[in-house]
Parts: structure tokens; C-alpha cells; sequence
């Protein structure tokens, strides 16, 4: 059976195919959450009193340590990929191990604040749900779920990095790191998006908006 | 591959420390205690200060950890037409709509 194409061949530019492939996710990825900020944007504009209420009512220390936790498992996510390439498989599992920790641990954090949210009527169909909340469960809640889909292929390399044959595939891990680090980019645009820009000066005090 | 290892780390250290001292900066400038009062330029500076350091966190984040920095420029360029989108989207819409709620 011959077939006049050969679909097999490395692109030219020798880089990787899963890593191609994962950029093009993440250019995909990133115009899904372009909707999110672009509707949010018009809708801030047009609603600066409810978005501003809302935002000062975020809890910013709580998103302040997620921030922390997600940039310091950026920083082990990368360190493993390195180590996985030196063939230092026992820092390897450690970096790796302490990005899934850090994962877990945003998750964690999420919960407690989404559990405050709850207890203050903000969930929607509660009685203080704004529009404004529609966008921060919104927003934050497509993040976490990235944040798990991350957290899910992390654990089964880590596994299989203690079985007999072991886990030595660093473009995979080279790949899974571009979309943790994409996770870690979006919540950096969230964060102040979300957490900060509060259309009036807040120490002023909130409810003396007209 | 191929490049120095002990280099790469300090340049992962860098953009840590960077990406820590930026994330502080943005919440201290956030309570800067000027009248940002919405349509306002106050407003505008107050988003601007915001949006400015999380493209500089950015630009860090994919240029280092995401390895652009060690890339063939293909792909570098490939990454560039999605983010080019994107900062056009975002902008013209917090640019134009404000205007047209402001008018």
C-alpha cells in the first residue's frame, strides 16, 4: 500500500509537532478567553458601579497567594522540564512533584474563596448575585478548570516516573509546561482584571457612588 | 539543549523574582491613593498602570519559561500573530467603549 504523500515528515523548521501543536491550542485557548475579556471590558464600561462593588468585595490577599503559588510552580514546572533533559530524574520527580503540590494548593485556596462567596449570597441565583459575579465565576472558574486539566497529565508522568521503565519524554514535559505557563498568563491578566481595577478609588469608600 | 544550564537557571531565578516583585508592585499601585473615579483620566491611568505590568509579566513568562527566548523563530512568530490579536481586541474595545459611555 503506497500512498503518494507522506504525511510522517518533521516540519522543516524542526520543531516539535506536539509542541507546534500545543501553540496552536494555546493561540486557540487564548481567543477563548479574549471573549471573556472582551465582553467583560463592555460590560465593565457600561456597568462601572456593579463591577466596582463587586471587585472591592474580592478577597485580594487570598488571590494575592494564589498569584504566588502559580508563579512559583511556573518556576518548578520549568526547572523539571530542565532536569528531565539533564537526566536528573530524582529533581525531576521533586520540581514536578512541587508544581502538582502547587496546583492543588490554588485549588485549595480557590475553594475557601469560592466557599466565602457562597456564604455571602453571591453564587448565582443568590440574592446578592450582580452581573459582575457572572464574570468573576466566570472567569476564574475556566481558569481552575485549566488549572485541573494541568494537575491531571502531571500526576500520571510523576506516577509513571516511578514504574520500571520510567517516564524520559522532556518534549512532553516541554509541552505540558507551555500550557501550564499559558495557565499561569491568564491568571495574571484575571488577577488585575478581576481583583484590582476598581473604577473608583476604594479607600474613598465604595458606597458613595452615585 | 545545548545551551548553558547553570545560565538557564539564573534566568528562570531572574524571572521569578521579577514576576514576584511585579505582582506586588500591581496591588501596591492598585491602592495608590488617587481619584480613579470611572471616565475618568485617574481611571484610565489607574487600568493602564495595570494592564502595563501584566504585559511586562507576560512578555517575561513566554519569552523565558516558554522558551521563546531559546526558539526557532518561526515559531516565535507564530506566537506572535495570536497575542497581536489579542492586545488589538482588548484594546480597541477598552478604548472605544469607554469613549462611547463617556461622550
Amino acid at each position: 500500500m503506497s500512498s503518494a504523500l507522506n504525511l510522517a515528515h518533521e516540519p522543516v523548521t524542526k520543531i516539535p509537532m506536539g509542541k507546534l501543536a500545543m501553540w496552536a491550542f494555546l493561540a486557540s485557548e487564548l481567543m477563548f478567553f479574549t471573549g471573556f475579556f472582551g465582553a467583560f471590558i463592555v460590560l465593565r464600561n457600561s456597568n462601572y458601579t456593579v463591577f466596582g462593588e463587586g471587585s472591592h468585595h474580592l478577597n485580594v490577599a487570598m488571590a494575592l497567594t494564589n498569584t504566588f503559588i502559580l508563579i512559583g510552580s511556573s518556576l518548578t514546572m520549568a526547572l523539571s522540564i530542565l532536569n528531565l533533559e539533564k537526566g536528573n530524574v530524582k529533581n525531576f520527580r521533586l520540581f514536578l512533584g512541587l508544581t502538582i503540590l502547587g496546583g492543588f494548593g490554588f485549588l485549595i485556596v480557590k475553594y475557601f474563596e469560592y466557599s466565602g462567596k457562597w456564604h455571602d449570597g453571591l453564587f448565582p441565583g443568590q440574592e446578592h448575585h450582580t452581573l459582575f459575579f457572572s464574570f468573576y465565576f466566570l472567569m476564574t472558574g475556566f481558569h481552575a478548570l485549566h488549572v485541573i486539566g494541568g494537575v491531571i497529565p502531571m500526576i500520571f508522568m510523576w506516577l509513571k516516573s516511578f514504574t520500571k521503565s520510567g517516564y524520559n519524554h522532556p518534549v512532553k514535559v516541554e509541552t505540558l509546561g507551555l500550557y501550564w505557563h499559558f495557565v499561569d498568563l491568564m491568571w495574571i491578566f484575571i488577577f488585575p482584571a478581576l481583583y484590582l481595577m476598581i473604577p473608583y478609588h476604594a479607600a474613598a469608600g465604595a458606597a458613595v457612588h452615585h | 539543549m545545548g545551551h548553558d544550564h547553570g545560565n538557564v537557571i539564573k534566568s528562570y531565578m531572574q524571572v521569578f523574582y521579577a514576576l514576584a516583585v511585579l505582582t506586588l508592585l500591581t496591588v501596591g499601585a492598585a491602592m495608590l491613593p488617587f481619584p480613579h473615579e470611572w471616565g475618568t483620566p485617574g481611571d484610565i491611568l489607574h487600568v493602564s498602570i495595570g494592564v502595563a505590568i501584566a504585559v511586562v509579566k507576560v512578555i517575561a513568562v513566554m519569552w523565558v519559561f516558554m522558551h521563546l527566548k531559546f526558539d526557532h523563530p518561526m515559531l516565535r512568530f507564530f506566537v506572535y500573530v495570536p497575542v497581536f490579536l489579542f492586545s488589538v481586541m482588548t484594546f480597541a474595545l477598552n478604548f472605544l467603549e469607554s469613549w462611547a459611555y463617556t461622550r
